[in-house]
């Protein structure tokens, strides 16, 4: 049960936040002038801080189910944790700084944030899921790191064809042809539960000794959390119809 | 300096930037919560501007919480695998604990007040800032049962060279946590009561146009604090009791009781130093209170000065004090944190793992690496937040972006050619 937990948060936060990392590293291709991208943005912004706390509560599963793991895992891939911890607080800087001040060139600069460490995210997450996978590092690493990142822009794009209207919408279908967006985003997304399952079983999974209390303290909360991100969905489900507060 | 020491540097950093904006996210949402009962319940349109003002303030200051939150939850796997190896079926329960039960919540559903602002019923969104409050004091209890299990460790078995959780109720029931929880707590109140005062008293003394938003804001936020203020030092005085005994003849300064502290631990766990920074401990630990008699005097006498009107208008070096004092909170929580955890040492889990065997099988290159990137990234940020959160307080209610109906375009839209 402990195994499934982490996959639970683990693949739940590949597939939702890999969308709004996805839409980060193709924001210059959406949006092409400073109100587009604003508009793009908005595709994101009610979703973030949700989808991102899933990476928080793996942390947090990983720290009570599997400490042997967590330290071993993040301390056996110490600069890309920490390169992937940078992007991850300088995209999320470039989210809600972009929009405190008027002013073209600080959101150009803040804009440049949320993409540069989109990217860095991704590749990060690329790099570490080629050493946990195909157990390669280094420079080598970064053929498949490219790949998955590949994948989070792919995703990013579904997600925001769901999400936009009008030339925006037709950019980020670029790549969905006939296929139409909620299949195109169906197919990512399960590319992303795929790669998310191969390395689980990878990982050295044997749980500590806390499980007896956890387990059924988060099996618990589980559907309380899922109804509170339903709510989310549920309120921003329509298509954006304009910039929103970031 | 060694590994250790750079390591050690690098949460120290991590943990203090992170409670400089906690302390000010866990004060503020409590005075919004407040705020915005008050306006659903009386529809009052200076109220609700009340509650965008400072849940703008609290926004901008708890996108710092986050990121800073982000890096030390990771570190504690990056730099100190040798803990969660050792104590992590212990103290890593509380962790997971607080993500999933506290912090999952807090974020989702803060991301729904942000964003739902005009879009949901006013009683729902309500109810988000007052569970986004409450999961936050959440937050911070499920933290400090960690953090106290280090400090006093109750409730373990030590089995095979690591630990594990045999009484939950133990770990939850410790005094080290639930007195630490109760002072952060109050502390947090005082910082978010005088930053409110402090910024409303700019208003007041620069005699801007809101002299009835101000006026109200101050109120609450003088009222709140100098209760605050008590309660906090109630259970600080408490919180003597938990401290460890070498903490405690640190503290004193007398040579007998450090004589014996030291003695008693070399009889438990063989030869060693095992005092904590007699100065780290001392100095800190009388700025605090220092501090504290500051705040308290203060906000006692702004309690009996805000009665009267006129004076609240129009006494401008009571103002100026206000405003002066924002960042004394600050500095008095951070001095009362460096007193704890300096005084813990040289242990990560007192009396059981030396924080010198906590660390993880890093180089020193690797350390300072992550050092110099995190410190050159987040002295930025907090420098361009600081200036921000300046810049929203002293520009006042009429720009805030929170709950504004139509947001902005920023710049005009120009005509769509196909």
């Amino acid at each position: 049960m402990e195994i499934l937990i982490l996959a639970f948060f683990a693949i739940g936060y590949l597939v939702l936040a890999g969308a709004d990392i996805g839409v980060g590293m193709v924001l210059p291709y959406l949006g092409r002038t400073p109100g587009e991208r604003r508009e793009a943005i908005a595709a994101i912004a009610p979703f973030f801080l949700g989808n991102e706390v899933w990476l928080v509560a793996t942390a947090g599963v990983l720290a009570g189910l599997f400490p042997a793991l967590e330290g071993s895992l993040l301390s056996g891939n110490y600069s890309l944790v920490v390169a992937l911890l940078l992007s991850w607080v300088i995209r999320d800087m470039g989210l809600w700084l972009r929009g405190r001040l008027p002013g073209v060139r600080w959101q150009g600069f803040w804009d440049g944030a949320v993409v540069a460490g989109s990217w860095g995210l991704a590749l990060s997450w690329g790099s570490l899921l080629s050493d946990v996978l195909l157990g390669i590092h280094g420079l080598l690493a970064l053929l498949p790191a490219l790949l998955v990142a590949a994948l989070f822009a792919t995703h990013g794009l579904s997600f925001a064809a769901l999400r936009l209207r009008g030339a925006l919408r037709e950019r980020a279908a670029v790549l969905s042809g006939d296929t139409g967006e909620g299949r195109t985003y169906a197919l990512t997304a399960t590319a992303l539960v795929a790669i998310g399952v191969l390395a689980g079983f990878r990982l050295p999974l044997a749980p500590g000794t806390s499980g007896a209390l956890l387990v059924p303290v988060i099996l618990t909360m589980i559907p309380l959390l899922v109804a509170s991100q339903a709510w989310v969905w549920w309120t921003f489900r329509h298509r954006v119809t304009g910039p929103s507060y970031l | 300096m060694e590994t250790v020491d750079l390591a050690r540097l690098q949460f120290a950093l991590t943990a203090g930037a992170h409670f400089l904006f906690v302390a000010l996210t866990l004060g503020l949402a409590t005075l919004v919560a407040v705020i915005q009962t008050w306006a659903t319940l009386t529809r009052s349109p200076v109220h609700m501007r009340m509650t965008r003002f400072w849940g703008q303030l609290y926004i901008i200051n708890y996108a710092m919480g986050i990121v800073t939150g982000l890096v030390m939850e990771f570190q504690l796997g990056l730099s100190w695998s040798g803990l969660t190896e050792f104590a992590g079926n212990v103290f890593g329960s509380s962790l997971a604990i607080e993500t999933i039960v506290a912090f999952f919540i807090e974020s989702t559903f803060l991301g729904l007040w942000i964003f739902g602002w005009n879009k949901l019923n006013r009683w729902a969104h309500l109810a988000l800032i007052w569970v986004v409050t409450l999961t936050a004091y959440a937050s911070a209890f499920w933290i400090l049962i960690s953090n106290g299990f280090l400090q006093n460790p109750v409730g373990y078995q030590l089995k095979d060279g690591v630990l594990r959780l045999t009484d939950f109720g133990a770990l939850v029931a410790n005094p080290a946590a639930l007195v630490a929880f109760f002072h952060i707590g109050g502390g947090a109140l005082v910082v978010g009561g005088f930053l409110m005062a402090g910024v409303s008293a700019y208003h007041l003394a620069k005699r801007t146009a809101e002299q009835d938003f101000f006026r109200k804001s101050l109120r609450i936020g003088i009222a709140v604090a100098l209760p605050a203020t008590l309660f906090t030092a109630t259970f600080g005085g408490i919180g003597f009791d938990t401290l460890q005994p070498t903490k405690l003849a640190a503290w004193s300064g007398s040579a007998r009781q450090m004589a014996e502290a030291q003695a008693e631990m070399v009889a438990a766990h063989g030869p060693g130093d095992y005092l904590p920074s007699l100065e780290w401990v001392r100095t800190s630990g009388i700025i605090m209170m220092s501090l504290f008699a500051l705040l308290f005097f203060v906000s006692g006498a702004s309690f009996l000065l805000m009665l009267i009107r006129p004076v609240v208008r129009g006494f401008r070096p009571w103002h100026w004090l206000l405003t002066a004092l924002i960042p004394v909170p600050f500095v008095t929580m951070i001095a009362g944190w460096i007193f704890r955890e300096m005084g813990r040492q040289p242990w990560a889990v007192y009396g059981l793992l030396k924080t010198a065997d906590a660390m993880s099988p890093v180089s020193y290159g690797q350390i300072r690496f992550s050092l110099t990137a995190f410190v050159t990234v987040f002295a930025v940020l907090i420098v361009v937040n600081y200036w921000l959160l300046a810049r929203t307080a002293r520009k006042g209610p009429g720009e805030v972006a929170l709950g504004d109906d139509r947001p902005a375009a920023e710049t005009p839209a120009p005509a769509l050619t196909f």
